[in-house]
């Protein structure tokens, strides 16, 4: 994985000696992302909310130990999602049990036709599928850093990838016919 | 799809619902845990080694912006860990005033001193205005008893009976009280005469009456909050269909209502207008007000990550940003205002504890053993099936 660039390390740096404003710089810089992400695995405001917030209270209060020469998003995302991914299988679970739950609809107000069908086209795949789409598209990250923050193997995070592309390809093709 | 790039770019227009103001919370969030965390010594950050962080009870620290200030008002900034006392058994309570806990055992009355008496075999008691009285039920069965367990008046009905509420004293000497009749909705007055049924087919909340009037709030079997005047049995106001509520709520000036459901809370005016509402995780939540103000500390609990948090909202058009008092692994049961409104008591399931929280320092008391003070043996059974399940601390001035 690259390193971090060096404002990232001052924003470290500063806030493990003590620095709010350096740490609201580091939030800043990635609560949207990991929030974003949450939300995409989940599927559910308020699940995806607690699941990136949970991510960052456990992050600062470890700040002190982390080691400021390694960037501080992987270290992040893994936490958002396999705790997404988690939360989604224990949803799956209890509607296999009973027919509560619902899910958030995507805020699909101001997007393009292409989004909307991204948009519903996740919402077909499982939570595995998804994890993996958001981490290669959403986060950027290459198939062997997907595999080392989601502990799987590479070939199963490509063949991952390439189902979910194929339903989401399908899917589009689908609405566009 | 014509590429990564197209795909990339569609990812990212897609928004999380309320992006902003999720934003502004977990700020507030963040900064707390990160103010109250441990720092490293500089030697055993060098050391590289990674050692666990123990932290059984994190406290959240709370928004320093403006609103946040305007929204908590003379309740302390934060309630920390880092001054819990444990005791084994309750010995006192820190404020005065008395509980009545509805245990697995059945109701019991707990004295200031911390002494306790269970009321006999009812299933659920309620008190009376001032304390003099508990509303009782057990199968078919309503009665008012005197805090010694002596019965003062019995009626039989026809079907289950269940949530039994009393009114406050509107004229002198003169209450009312509620309870369900199965799914029926009846009021007797507080001396065991004039019995009657409000409504034929009602939802399984109970219902809650209004402070200062004979204005009664229950749920319809399609969600709608409905205000009934208990003596005419006239609708006040009725609100659209939503989620079954599981807990009524009036504040103490009765001109705000909340109705709490497993999904949801719905916070509406004393005039039926909704002010607005929460979608909540699934999982345990309770509300209470803060004593003479319309702040409300809401459980909010944390499928993602197994911890319940207390948050302290504002029953207004803007409930002000959540202000975290408190967070803890595991669920959060019953929680009790002291009359004099300086502690919050609430019931930690998983510990079978229960927290003191003062609100205006940041102390925390905590007693252990709670299931087993109220008659149950735990071993081997399920802290949820032996944790008292409601638990009111009466009674507040009178103002």
């Amino acid at each position: 994985m690259v390193g971090p660039g060096r404002q990232e390390r001052s924003w470290i740096r500063g806030a493990q000696a003590g620095s709010v404003s350096d740490l609201e710089a580091l939030f800043r810089e990635h609560w949207p992302r990991a929030h974003r992400a949450a939300f995409l695995v989940v599927q559910d405001g308020a699940a995806a909310e607690d699941i990136a917030q949970e991510a960052f209270v456990a992050a600062m209060r470890n700040l002190d130990r982390f080691d400021r020469r390694r960037p501080f998003g992987p270290w992040l995302h893994r936490i958002v999602v396999n705790r997404a991914i988690d939360w989604a299988r224990a949803r799956t679970l209890r509607r296999e049990s009973s027919s509560v739950e619902g899910t958030d609809e995507f805020d699909t107000g101001d997007l393009g036709t292409f989004s909307q069908g991204i948009a519903a086209g996740l919402a077909s795949l499982n939570a595995e599928h998804r994890a993996v789409i958001v981490l290669r598209y959403l986060l950027e990250y290459t198939p062997g850093e997907i595999a080392e923050l989601l502990d799987l193997p590479r070939g199963t995070v490509n063949s991952r990838l390439r189902r979910g592309l194929d339903r989401l390809e399908a899917i589009l093709d689908r609405e566009q016919a | 799809m014509n590429g990564d790039g197209d795909l990339r770019r569609a990812l990212q227009r897609i928004q999380a619902p309320d992006e902003l103001d999720a934003q502004r919370r977990a700020w507030s969030l963040a900064r707390a845990a990160f103010e109250a965390r441990e720092p490293l010594s500089w030697e055993r950050r060098h050391r590289g080694g990674l050692l666990a962080a123990v932290a059984a009870a994190v406290l959240l620290a709370a928004a320093i912006s403006p609103p946040g200030r305007a929204l908590v008002g003379s309740v302390r900034d934060a309630v920390t860990d880092e001054k819990v006392t444990t005791q084994p058994a309750l010995t006192s309570l820190p404020a005065s005033g008395r509980l009545l806990v509805n245990s697995k055992t059945g109701p019991w009355i707990v004295q200031a001193d911390g002494s306790k008496r269970p009321l006999g075999p009812w299933w659920q008691g309620a008190w009376s205005p001032n304390a003099e009285f508990v509303v009782v039920t057990r199968q078919r069965e309503v009665a008012a008893l005197d805090p010694e367990g002596n019965t003062r008046w019995s009626i039989g009905r026809s079907g289950i009976v269940r949530g039994a509420s009393w009114s406050s004293e509107v004229n002198p000497r003169d209450t009312r009280i509620a309870y369900l009749n199965g799914r029926a909705l009846r009021v007797v007055g507080g001396n065991g005469r004039e019995d009657k049924e409000l409504r034929r087919l009602v939802g399984i909340s109970a219902p809650a009456w209004r402070p200062g009037a004979f204005e009664l709030a229950f749920s319809t079997v399609d969600g709608r909050i409905e205000l009934v005047d208990a003596e005419s049995a006239r609708t006040v106001w009725r609100t659209v269909p939503g989620e079954i509520p599981k807990q009524l709520v009036w504040s103490e000036d009765g001109e705000r209502l909340l109705a709490l459901g497993d999904q949801s809370l719905r916070v509406l005016a004393a005039n039926g207008r909704k002010l607005f509402s929460l979608r909540l995780p699934v999982g345990p939540s309770g509300v209470v007000f803060v004593r003479a103000s319309h702040r409300f500390v809401m459980v909010r609990y944390s499928p993602a990550t197994g911890r319940s948090d207390l948050v302290l909202l504002q029953a207004e058009v803007d409930p002000g940003e959540a202000r975290f008092l408190y967070s803890a692994p595991g669920e959060f049961g019953s929680l009790a205002m002291s009359p004099n409104g300086n502690w919050l008591l609430v019931g930690w399931v998983n510990a079978d504890q229960w927290l003191f929280l003062r609100l205006t320092a940041a102390k925390v008391q905590a007693v252990s053993n709670i299931s087993q003070q109220f008659g149950v043996e735990t071993a081997g059974k399920p802290l949820a099936n032996t944790f008292p399940e409601t638990v009111s601390w009466c009674c507040p001035a009178s103002p």
